[in-house]
């Protein structure tokens, strides 16, 4: 065989390997896309430091203005209280992780090295959800420690992670941040657009926080107790807190599960159908 | 081999490809020509998979590109050369694309030197010049050494230098024996490169031909013949199937070519002063293919105002 070169140090044609591509090929190429970047440890980094930076300061406060400590004082759910702002960043990284590929054209690069959408799409939210759920449990663990610290400097009662009221706060807590960004990652292959995806998925879970105070009671219980907020919050911390929006833990996963395969669902059939 | 078998496409009401059906045939470069907006884009997508028929089916090797077990290796696509993230750097792009088609990282030196990009494969690809993204695309499409290249518009917006570049690197692996199909609406640019062109105006195929095939037939392609016995040579060429033009003693002849044409005036004792034959070029052939064809068409103010002026021309040289 003959080769023509232009530069005879590198010659165009190079060893054959048509070894079939495997999911495991893909799981690697979606994890070398995000994490050469720079933005994935800035956003990820950012969601666990305001999250615990939220908490030690609430903490401050607390210690700061209480002299007597009320009877129903507890530690565990206060040092959660920056889980909120943690949550919203990694939403907007699970959106992004899609939609960007979309807005620069890049998504249809991915699907001629990887024809098998099917592939594309697990590998992308299996990867998402894994970043996510490390990202989760160390947010929760920072802000639990943090908590505790900056409670305990001020002489008030701390937690220890011992407590299996602890435990279930804070692993259950930091698992379930997987369900925001998934959604998010869902609604970035659904509508393609950042900004689009980013609105749906926030809307979705600060509804409750919106019109949840205001809302009268019994629509509480049988029409807000169904959005996917209050289905994952009865399942972490309706063991702690009281509120009449919350249901049983079972129904409550069942609600989480319904919105995410609904969801997850409808994107898996989109992006497997629709055109590139 | 790709090979288009009755693909529509529509979107709509609009019909962006007709039951468009051609092949191209492996070891040549085909040239993908048409006006903007007449479906080459679409086409090559759905050759990819990218985007699904209305109806009929593409095949490449014998396979929908979809169903293949090691695609990169078979087929090398350059579409949108921007489509890249900016905050990756030359080598971070072509490391997770290598690494979707299971190929070797020092694959991604190699292309990265053949296309000249080594010197900035530390650098991000969102402060690229246009020139730049192109040779990332291409390297890219080569990662994994295909047999089978797809280019589409690849010297659109380039310099002089980058479409040069792009033109010999074409030639070399045209040389190699690679299958290459090329789109672009810049004619000349095809006449340089490619070997065989398949034309389409508004999703349909206009002509499937060589080159040199392509241009004869077109109705610019004529010859000139200068005699001073222009009416009785016309009527006797004419009895041999041409079509002929009078003006001033000058023939514009088309269907016959200029030997005949020789031998006929020989054989009839004409006196000729001159006979040349004019090839139209790629361009001429095109825009005459395309011109029913197009989808946005400026006016014929300057047609018509060029045949004004030759026409005042001729009346001062009076």
């Amino acid at each position: 065989m003959t080769t023509v070169q232009m530069n005879p140090a590198t010659p165009i044609t190079a060893s054959r390997s048509p070894r079939p591509a495997s999911f495991s090929h893909t799981l690697a190429s979606e994890w070398s896309k995000l994490a050469t970047l720079r933005s994935t440890y800035v956003t990820l980094s950012l969601g666990v430091l305001l999250s615990i930076a939220t908490t030690a300061l609430t903490a401050l406060a607390i210690g700061a203005t209480r002299a007597n400590v009320p009877d129903n004082f507890d530690p565990i759910t206060i040092s959660m209280i920056g889980t909120i702002f943690g949550l919203i960043v990694y939403s907007v990284f699970g959106v992004l992780a899609v939609s960007r590929e979309y807005s620069s054209g890049m998504i249809r690069l991915t699907l001629i090295a990887t024809p098998n959408r099917s592939r594309v799409f697990f590998a992308k939210f299996a990867l998402v959800g894994f970043i996510i759920l490390v990202a989760g449990l160390v947010t929760t663990v920072g802000m639990f420690f943090a908590g505790q610290a900056v409670l305990g400097a001020y002489g008030m009662p701390v937690a220890s992670l011992g407590d299996p009221d602890a435990q279930r706060m804070v692993f259950g807590l930091g698992a379930a941040m997987v369900f925001f960004p998934t959604l998010g990652l869902a609604f970035g292959v659904l509508l393609r657009s950042t900004a689009g995806a980013i609105t749906t998925v926030l809307g979705l879970l600060w509804l409750p926080q919106i019109v949840g105070e205001l809302a009268p009671r019994w629509s509480q219980e049988h029409i807000l107790s169904l959005l996917p907020s209050n289905g994952v919050d009865s399942m972490t911390v309706g063991h702690m807190q009281h509120n009449p929006a919350f249901s049983d833990p079972a129904i409550g996963a069942l609600i989480a599960a319904t919105w995410l395969v609904t969801i997850v669902g409808a994107a898996y059939l989109q992006f497997l159908r629709r055109d590139a | 081999m790709i090979e288009v078998k009755d693909i529509t496409k529509r979107y709509g009401e609009t019909v962006a490809v007709d039951h468009l059906s051609f092949t191209v045939k492996p070891g040549i470069v085909t040239g993908f020509l048409g006006p903007n907006g007449a479906g080459k884009s679409t086409t090559m997508r759905m050759i990819l998979g990218l985007d699904r028929p209305s109806s009929g089916e593409v095949t490449v090797n014998g396979h929908a590109y979809k169903t293949m077990p090691a695609p990169m290796h078979e087929v090398g696509a350059l579409l949108d050369a921007k489509a890249a993230h900016g905050g990756h750097t030359a080598y971070q792009h072509l490391r997770w694309l290598a690494r979707a088609g299971g190929i070797s990282p020092r694959r991604i030196e190699d292309v990265l030197e053949l296309v000249g990009l080594s010197d900035v494969a530390g650098k991000r690809v969102g402060g690229f010049s246009l020139g730049m993204y192109q040779r990332l695309g291409i390297a890219a499409a080569l990662l994994a050494d295909p047999q089978i290249l797809l280019f589409d518009e690849p010297v659109n917006g380039l310099d002089p230098e980058g479409i040069r570049w792009i033109r010999t690197l074409l030639q070399q692996l045209a040389a190699e024996g690679r299958t290459i199909f090329l789109s672009s609406h810049l004619m000349n640019e095809m006449e340089e490169t490619a070997d065989h062109v398949i034309v389409i105006g508004r999703g349909r195929l206009i002509a499937d031909a060589s080159i040199a095939e392509f241009t004869q037939r077109s109705a610019s392609s004529h010859v000139r013949v200068v005699t001073p016995q222009a009416e009785n040579l016309a009527a006797v060429l004419q009895r041999a199937g041409a079509s002929v033009t009078t003006a001033e003693g000058v023939l514009i002849v088309t269907g016959i070519d200029a030997p005949t044409i020789g031998q006929i005036a020989a054989a009839n004792h004409f006196e000729v002063h001159e006979l040349a034959s004019r090839r139209a070029s790629l361009e001429d052939a095109f825009m005459e293919l395309t011109q029913a064809s197009l989808e946005y068409q400026a006016g014929a103010a300057n047609t018509t105002n060029t045949l004004k002026n030759e026409h005042s021309l001729a009346a001062m040289e009076i």
